[in-house]
Parts: C-alpha cells; structure tokens; sequence
C-alpha cells in the first residue's frame, strides 16, 4: 500500500509536515513498515481541499488532527 | 580579457559609543573587468572620521577610475581635506586595490596595515616599492592575479582588537595571517569571509571595539552562471517554450515550485521524486529530477532565500544556519550567494488558483514581489542578473 503526501505550498501551510511526521510516527509504532510506503508528493491541484494524500488510487483530505483517526479507518483495517 | 571577475565583501565594526564608522569603502567598476577599491580610514572617530574617510575614499575612487595618476590623488586629498582642528592636520589612511582587465592587481597603501593576500590558500608575500609622495611614504604593487586569490584590506581596527583585553599587543597581522589561513575554504564567498574575519575582531574586543574596524574581502574567481525557473508560464502553451529556453543555458539548473517542476518532469522525460524528509521544519523537502542540479517548492522556499539576501547585504547573521544546512532554501541561497556570479531568473506568470485564497499568505503578487526583490538583492551583491517572464 502507499500513501502519498501532498508537499507543495498549500499543503505546507496547512500542515503537511505533521502529517506526515505522525504517519511516519504511527507506521513505526505499529510495525507495518514493510507493508506501507509513504511517499511525498508536490501539488496534485486540489489545493483548496488540502492537505492531499492519497491511498493507492483513493484521495483523502487529512488535518494534523485527523490523521490518528484516519490511520485507525482507512489504513490498518486495510493491511 | 579572461573570464575571472571579482567577488567583493565588507562590512565595519564601529568604535564603542560611535553612531557613525569611521572606516569607509568605496569601490567604482570600469567596464566588465577592471575596478578601483578603495577603504579609507579617517583620523579620530564618528563624525569627523566618517567625513574624512568618504571624502578620501570618493576622491581617490573617481580620479583613479579616470585613470589619473597615484600623484595627483594624494595631492588632491592633501589640499582637499579639511584641518582637524585638534591635530592641525588632514588625514586619512587608505589602501587601494585596482584590478586591471581581470589579470593584474595593483596596490596602494597609506599608512593601513598591508593587505593580506592569501593565493591557493596561503600566505603570499607581494612585493612593495617605496614612493614618497608630499611627504607621505606610499607603498606599491603591482603583478598578476589569479583565480582563487583572496585579498584582504584591513583598517588598523583589526590589528588593534584585543589590546589590553584578550591581547596585549593587539592582534598582530603576522597572527592575522595565520587565522585566515585556518579558516580559508574555496567555497566561502568573500562576504563571509569578511564576516568570520569580523566577528573574530568583534570576539577579541569583547563586543565593545575599541576603534572602527573594516575588513574588505576580494576574492578572484571564474564566473559561474546559475538559472532558477520559478512559476508555469501564464499561458500553459509556451511551457515548452520556456523549459527549451531555460535548459540551452549553461550552468547550474534550480526549479522552483510543484506546477514548475512537474512540467520540468513532463519535459526531460523523468520521473520527479520527492523528498519526505523535513530538514528545517518551515521549508517544504526538496525533490529529485535527474538533469535538474536542485528542485524545491516555490513562493516558501523563496521567501526564505529573500530573507536571507537581505540580512546577507546587513550583518549576514543568518549565515550560521544557511551556511551548512540542507534544506531546498539554504541550498539555493549557498547557489546564488556562494557559487554564482551570473544569475538568470526565467519567472512564469501564471496565476495558482490554490494560492488566491486569502488564508493563505502566498498570493501571485506577492510571488511576483519576492522575485523582483530577490534580484535586487542579489544586484547589491555585485551579481549579474537577467530576468525574463513568460
């Protein structure tokens, strides 16, 4: 599986370096590291929507603060 | 005519207690590769020193540039000058660097310490003669310079740092030459060569200096062209257009925001590969593009090498931490500052409609804006530059 983190501007802005600090944080604490790949991405023009991230084909709006919660749904149900 | 040219940095350290320094650098460039340096050192302090100093420095720099005899300047300064009415008399030190057509240095010195020249990294001797011009023992050089020859003029501030604190002589020049050679790198620009020269000065006074202390850095080195795209044209048709124009250049290759370096990408026919790690948390992680020296995020990144331009032209405070650091905004600004003597910007115009929103502090014309200061910058630095929009 990999998830892609949108880094350009926008996202920057609105948080993606957390985002993807705590992925990396939630993909070490449980051990799915050879399971999940977690890449970066520049703008994927849906900026107003950020941040971006997709999950193999599926897009997904994250926040810092979404991003336990939807590691939780969208991703270890998944592996 | 060759293609050396020069890198030239200096700053001032002003007395303790002073508004005004009385050190003062002058320099006037004569066509592509000759130029007169000049750094006057005027007698006392503050006002009156800030006054002889500019005045010596602005005569000695115009009458040399219009290829008038050392002579005729000393003389001139001499009758010139106002009295100090304290001393009775007029007076100003002063070293004078000329470079002549990129290939020959000359020297003039009055009363400063000697100018220090370090060729590949050490210490080279010069030799001076003697003349005697009103009265004043003037010394002079002239031989040929080559790339990486680093000069440095000093006022007496640096030989007098530390005098009956950290040293009790002062700094001795013979000492003075052992500290630039320890710290000598081929990459440092003459800037931060003055800055690390300066800082020590400022160390050995303990903060408080004691005189004005000037340090004026002249490094001889090859030009270097560097391009930066930043921006998609405005209109998306003259993208390969733009990247054709871009690419032919020759030097180094900076891309600068996601659209950009996604039609870079879409251009050379390779994947763009994005780095995921934060090395300085408020800069968005560079990207890989093989054909492409360095592609980062955009109006960020920028904005960052623009705040670092302008504390570079003021104290260059900011260098410990661009100096070294691998983020997309200290590369660049080691890029441009550093490596680069002639920089081409190619800036697309188009609008980013994700950065219209008003919550977001990156509007188009603030894009535009950072650019142009940018270049304006990088101008004061004695940098070539030439932008074009698309």
């Amino acid at each position: 599986m990999k998830i892609t983190v949108c880094i350009g501007s926008s996202c920057h802005l609105k948080g993606s370096r957390q985002i993807v600090e705590e992925l990396q944080r939630l993909i070490a604490d449980h051990d799915v590291k050879d399971k999940v790949e977690l890449s970066g991405t520049f703008c994927m023009n849906n900026c107003t929507n950020g941040v971006c991230v997709t999950v193999d084909q599926a897009s997904y709006s994250l926040t810092p603060e979404t991003t336990e919660s939807f590691f939780a749904t969208e991703i270890l149900p998944a592996l | 005519m060759n293609n050396l040219c020069t890198d030239i940095g200096y700053r001032s350290l002003t007395k303790f207690g002073e508004l005004l320094c009385g050190d003062h650098v002058d320099i006037v460039e004569q066509g592509d590769n000759s130029m007169v340096i000049v750094l006057a050192d005027g007698l006392g302090s503050g006002v009156k020193a800030n006054i002889l100093s500019t005045l010596t420095s602005k005569i000695i720099s115009t009458m040399m540039a219009q290829s008038m005899s050392i002579e005729e300047c000393v003389s001139t300064i001499a009758s010139t000058l106002p009295v100090c009415s304290v001393r009775q008399v007029a007076y100003s030190t002063f070293t004078i660097l000329r470079i002549v057509n990129g290939e020959e240095a000359e020297l003039i010195q009055y009363d400063n310490p000697y100018a220090i020249l370090l060729r590949n990294g050490r210490h080279f001797d010069y030799p001076m003669t003697m003349l005697t011009i009103d009265g004043k023992q003037i010394f002079q050089s002239r031989f040929p310079i080559y790339e990486g020859d680093i000069f440095y003029l000093l006022s007496d501030g640096n030989i007098h740092a530390g005098v009956g604190r950290a040293l009790n002589l002062g700094w001795q020049r013979d000492t003075i030459i052992d500290y630039v050679e320890a710290c000598f790198d081929t990459e440092y620009s003459a800037k931060t060569l003055t800055t690390i020269l300066l800082d020590e000065c400022n160390r050995l006074y303990g903060g408080k200096p004691g005189d004005d202390t000037t340090v004026c850095t002249i490094k001889v080195r090859k030009r270097e062209a560097m391009n930066l795209i930043i921006g998609p044209p405005a209109n998306r048709d003259d993208c390969n257009k733009m990247m054709a124009l871009f690419f032919n250049k020759e030097g180094k290759h900076i891309v600068c925001g996601g659209t950009t370096s996604s039609i870079a990408a879409d251009y050379l026919k390779e994947p763009l590969i994005p780095e995921l790690t934060f090395i300085d948390p408020d800069i968005p992680p560079t990207a890989k593009l093989k054909g492409v020296d360095l592609v980062t995020e955009g109006v960020i990144t920028i904005n960052k090498v623009l705040k670092n331009a302008q504390d570079y032209l003021l104290d260059n405070e900011s260098y410990q931490h661009w100096g070294y650091k691998n983020d997309g905004a200290s590369i660049i600004t080691r890029l441009l500052f550093e490596e680069a003597t002639d920089i081409n910007f190619f800036v697309g115009k188009a609008v980013n409609p994700a950065h219209q929103n008003p919550d977001l502090p990156i509007s188009f014309n603030i894009k535009m804006r950072l650019v142009d200061e940018l270049a304006e910058c990088l101008k004061q630095m004695g940098k070539r530059i030439k932008v074009s929009y698309f």
